[in-house]
């Protein structure tokens, strides 16, 4: 088994770490570790973040060979400066992720990924390859395509588990490799249940939401989901446009700051446009009604969420709001709202 | 009401200075210069920019806009106690109860038509993603043209040359809007000015470590952080002049030894805003804060012949810009230097 390299945020390019020689594995902040991270960071901070540092404190992960951490959000930067207090010993990379999107800002990205891809390959005593990052790359457009495809039935008809089941190839893509992931993709590309009817359309979006049996528990709860909207789903699969450019880095770059963005990042000649992408991936995959999951305390998010709130209200989509941890612990709790919601939606 | 908050201060503090033309009283010439400012703000024949904490001051001001974050109205809506009118309105647009008390007032204050108009917004990725999201909000809500200054925190050559790229952009961002080419004449003279300034800050700095120290808990509250409003101006120098003066004559005069200096403390980030008696509590305890953490010089002088890179690096050196160990290392400097004997960290 190929040795592992943690990540935390959906810039990382899975590739550049399977093109080293190493497995990805993306922490997600599911863990049974006792809540020790308010010992390195302030309790009022992302969930997210202190539960993945909450891992890393109970050693609740497995060997890893190296951090590769993003400066994504304020979050995810001190989660950098608290692992590297916390486990002094790991090799760490930060890369500095800009929040807009331009010609200078693709170029400083590009040289960062350039920089992820180098320091790899060093960490594993591998000669630089580009002929491999470019395999990698291949292999991962193929995944990212049969995810769209998965996507595309999802929103036409529903069928049961469909999402559940597109989640857990996400996951194998993020906590294992792309290989894996695209066997299971090409094994799901046709539905194993018949379409059925009688769910509420529902589009939904937010930070993260990872674990297959939430959509396992929509679906219970009435809920077709039509397609999502989180940095661990379709936005952590990005389809990198090797024909972007010469520079297979900035090919990448483009290629993940331009893909449906983190709320965090942004379109400085369009503000607020996350607001209209939503209301357009609402409307594209047939949804009635949008449910965003936030994470509390993530500003990037919850700044963004009233310009969100006024797109949908103009188009007269009905919109939830849940904010928590964005985990089956948290979820349980929501079930009233989201039953209410979908009740509401009809058919 | 702001531009009458603001003109009220304005004559209220400049006929209290006439009285006593002779006075020592920095911290008097120091508001009004900020209540000019303000009024400049509100008063509608400016072009006016809201802007990030780290953006250029000195470079916007150069290309005569009037500039300011908009961290300093919310600063300035909490102390007059009129920030929770303004909390409701966010709120109840749907901004989080839990986020961030500056950026909750202000864009209370924008849905409330309080804030002034601005022609364009500078946003900064330093210090905070938040910062930036609500001028985000900003630029969505006056539907206005937005320009993003991203802070890498690597002090790097590609970090330098990426960060003075975009300060070339930005300037001709503003002069698209302002139809006014740089001047490199005037921006030779702010940078001077900035320069001036940064050699009194300096020497400020350095009296203050004096122990006892010449300050009291509200001479230099925030003052590294707000001054960068001012620096690049020639006001900026008088103000910086006025408080070098001031802790110099409190020295002179022995006034400092009158504090009773028993303990000396850091304010790690930025002060409280709203009206808490903190300071008086301290000084009933001996305590004094002798340093703010954002009282620092951390840059070096800018160069005119450079002044892209200049600034670059200098957005780059602020403790908020950088990784926690960086500022964790300016902070253990600080209270070396300043031999404390305890800091004091508030959260807003």
């Amino acid at each position: 088994m190929n040795k592992k390299i943690g990540f935390t945020c959906a810039y990382t390019p899975v590739p550049l770490i399977e093109a080293a020689g190493f497995s990805p594995f993306r922490i997600f902040p599911e863990s049974k570790a006792p809540d020790q991270a308010g010992h390195l960071l302030h309790d009022n901070l992302c969930p997210h973040v202190k539960k993945v540092l909450d891992r890393a404190l109970a050693d609740d992960l497995p060997e890893l060979e190296g951090m590769v951490f993003i400066n994504s959000c304020d979050s995810m930067r001190r989660l950098a400066d608290a692992w590297h207090e916390a486990k002094p010993d790991d090799p760490i990379i930060l890369l500095d992720l800009p929040s807009g999107i331009n010609s200078l800002s693709l170029d400083f990205l590009s040289k960062e990924y350039e920089r992820l891809a180098k320091t790899l390959f060093k960490w594993n005593n591998e000669p630089f390859s580009t002929e491999k990052i470019k395999d990698e790359i291949a292999k991962w457009n193929l995944l990212a395509a049969s995810v769209k495809k998965i996507e595309g039935i999802m929103s036409r008809n529903y069928f049961p588990g469909i999402a559940s089941g597109l989640q857990e190839i996400i996951n194998t893509a993020a906590t294992d490799s792309t290989d894996k992931a695209l066997v299971m993709a090409q094994n799901k590309i046709e539905p194993e249940k018949p379409a059925k009817g009688g769910q509420s359309p529902v589009f939904v979006f937010g930070n993260l939401l990872f674990d297959p049996k939430v959509y396992d528990l929509f679906e219970e709860w009435n809920m077709h989901v039509t397609a999502s909207d989180f940095c661990t789903t379709s936005r952590f699969v990005t389809q990198v446009d090797t024909k972007a450019d010469d520079n297979i880095f900035r090919s990448m770059a483009i290629s993940y700051m331009e893909q449906t963005p983190c709320a965090r990042t942004m379109d400085t000649t369009k503000p607020g446009n996350i607001a209209q992408k939503i209301v357009q991936r609402a409307k594209e995959s047939n949804a009635k009604g949008v449910i965003v999951f936030t994470l509390k305390f993530c500003d990037p998010y919850l700044a963004r969420i009233p310009m969100i709130r006024q797109a949908l209200q103009k188009e007269s989509i009905p919109f939830l709001m849940l904010e928590g941890d964005c985990t089956m612990g948290s979820m349980g709790q929501q079930q009233t709202r989201i039953e209410a919601f979908t009740e509401m939606l009809g058919v | 009401m702001m531009y009458d908050h603001f003109d009220n201060a304005v004559k209220g503090i400049t006929d209290k200075l006439n009285q006593d033309p002779e006075g020592i009283n920095a911290r008097k010439k120091y508001v009004l210069e900020l209540s000019k400012l303000g009024k400049k703000l509100y008063s509608k024949d400016e072009n006016i920019a809201w802007c990030g904490v780290t953006a250029p001051f000195d470079l916007l001001g150069s290309m005569d806009v009037t500039s300011c974050f908009v961290e300093f109205v919310g600063a300035l809506l909490s102390s007059t106690q009129t920030a929770g009118y303004f909390f409701e309105e966010a709120e109840d647009s749907g901004f989080a109860t839990d986020s961030c008390a500056y950026h909750r007032a202000v864009m209370g204050a924008v849905l409330k038509n309080a804030m002034p108009e601005p022609d364009f917004i500078i946003g900064t990725s330093s210090p905070c993603t938040a910062g930036l999201a609500i001028l985000e909000n900003f630029a969505h809500q006056y539907k206005k043209d937005f320009f993003l200054l991203n802070v890498p925190q690597n002090y790097t050559q590609d970090a330098i040359k990426y960060l003075s790229s975009q300060l070339e952009e930005m300037v001709r961002f503003v002069s698209d809007h302002t139809k006014r080419p740089l001047s490199k004449q005037k921006l030779g003279i702010a940078l001077e000015n900035f320069n001036t300034s940064s050699t009194l800050l300096k020497e400020i700095y350095d009296l203050t470590k004096t122990k006892p120290s010449p300050v009291d808990n509200n001479i230099l509250k925030d003052f590294g952080t707000v001054i960068t409003l001012l620096m690049g101006s020639q006001e900026g120098i008088d103000i910086c002049q006025a408080f070098k003066d001031e802790l110099n004559h409190r020295i002179k005069t022995r006034r400092h030894h009158d504090s009773k200096e028993k303990i000396r403390l850091m304010w790690i980030q930025n002060r409280i805003q709203y009206p808490f008696p903190i300071n008086e509590m301290l000084e009933d305890l001996g305590a004094v804060i002798v340093v703010d953490e954002l009282n620092d010089v951390t840059w070096e002088p800018m160069d005119p012949d450079n002044p892209f890179e200049s600034i670059a690096k200098r957005m780059i050196s602020i403790p908020f810009s950088m990784n926690a160990s960086e500022r964790i290392k300016h902070l253990q400097d600080l209270a070396c230097a300043y031999r404390i004997d305890g800091a004091i960290n508030p959260c807003h």
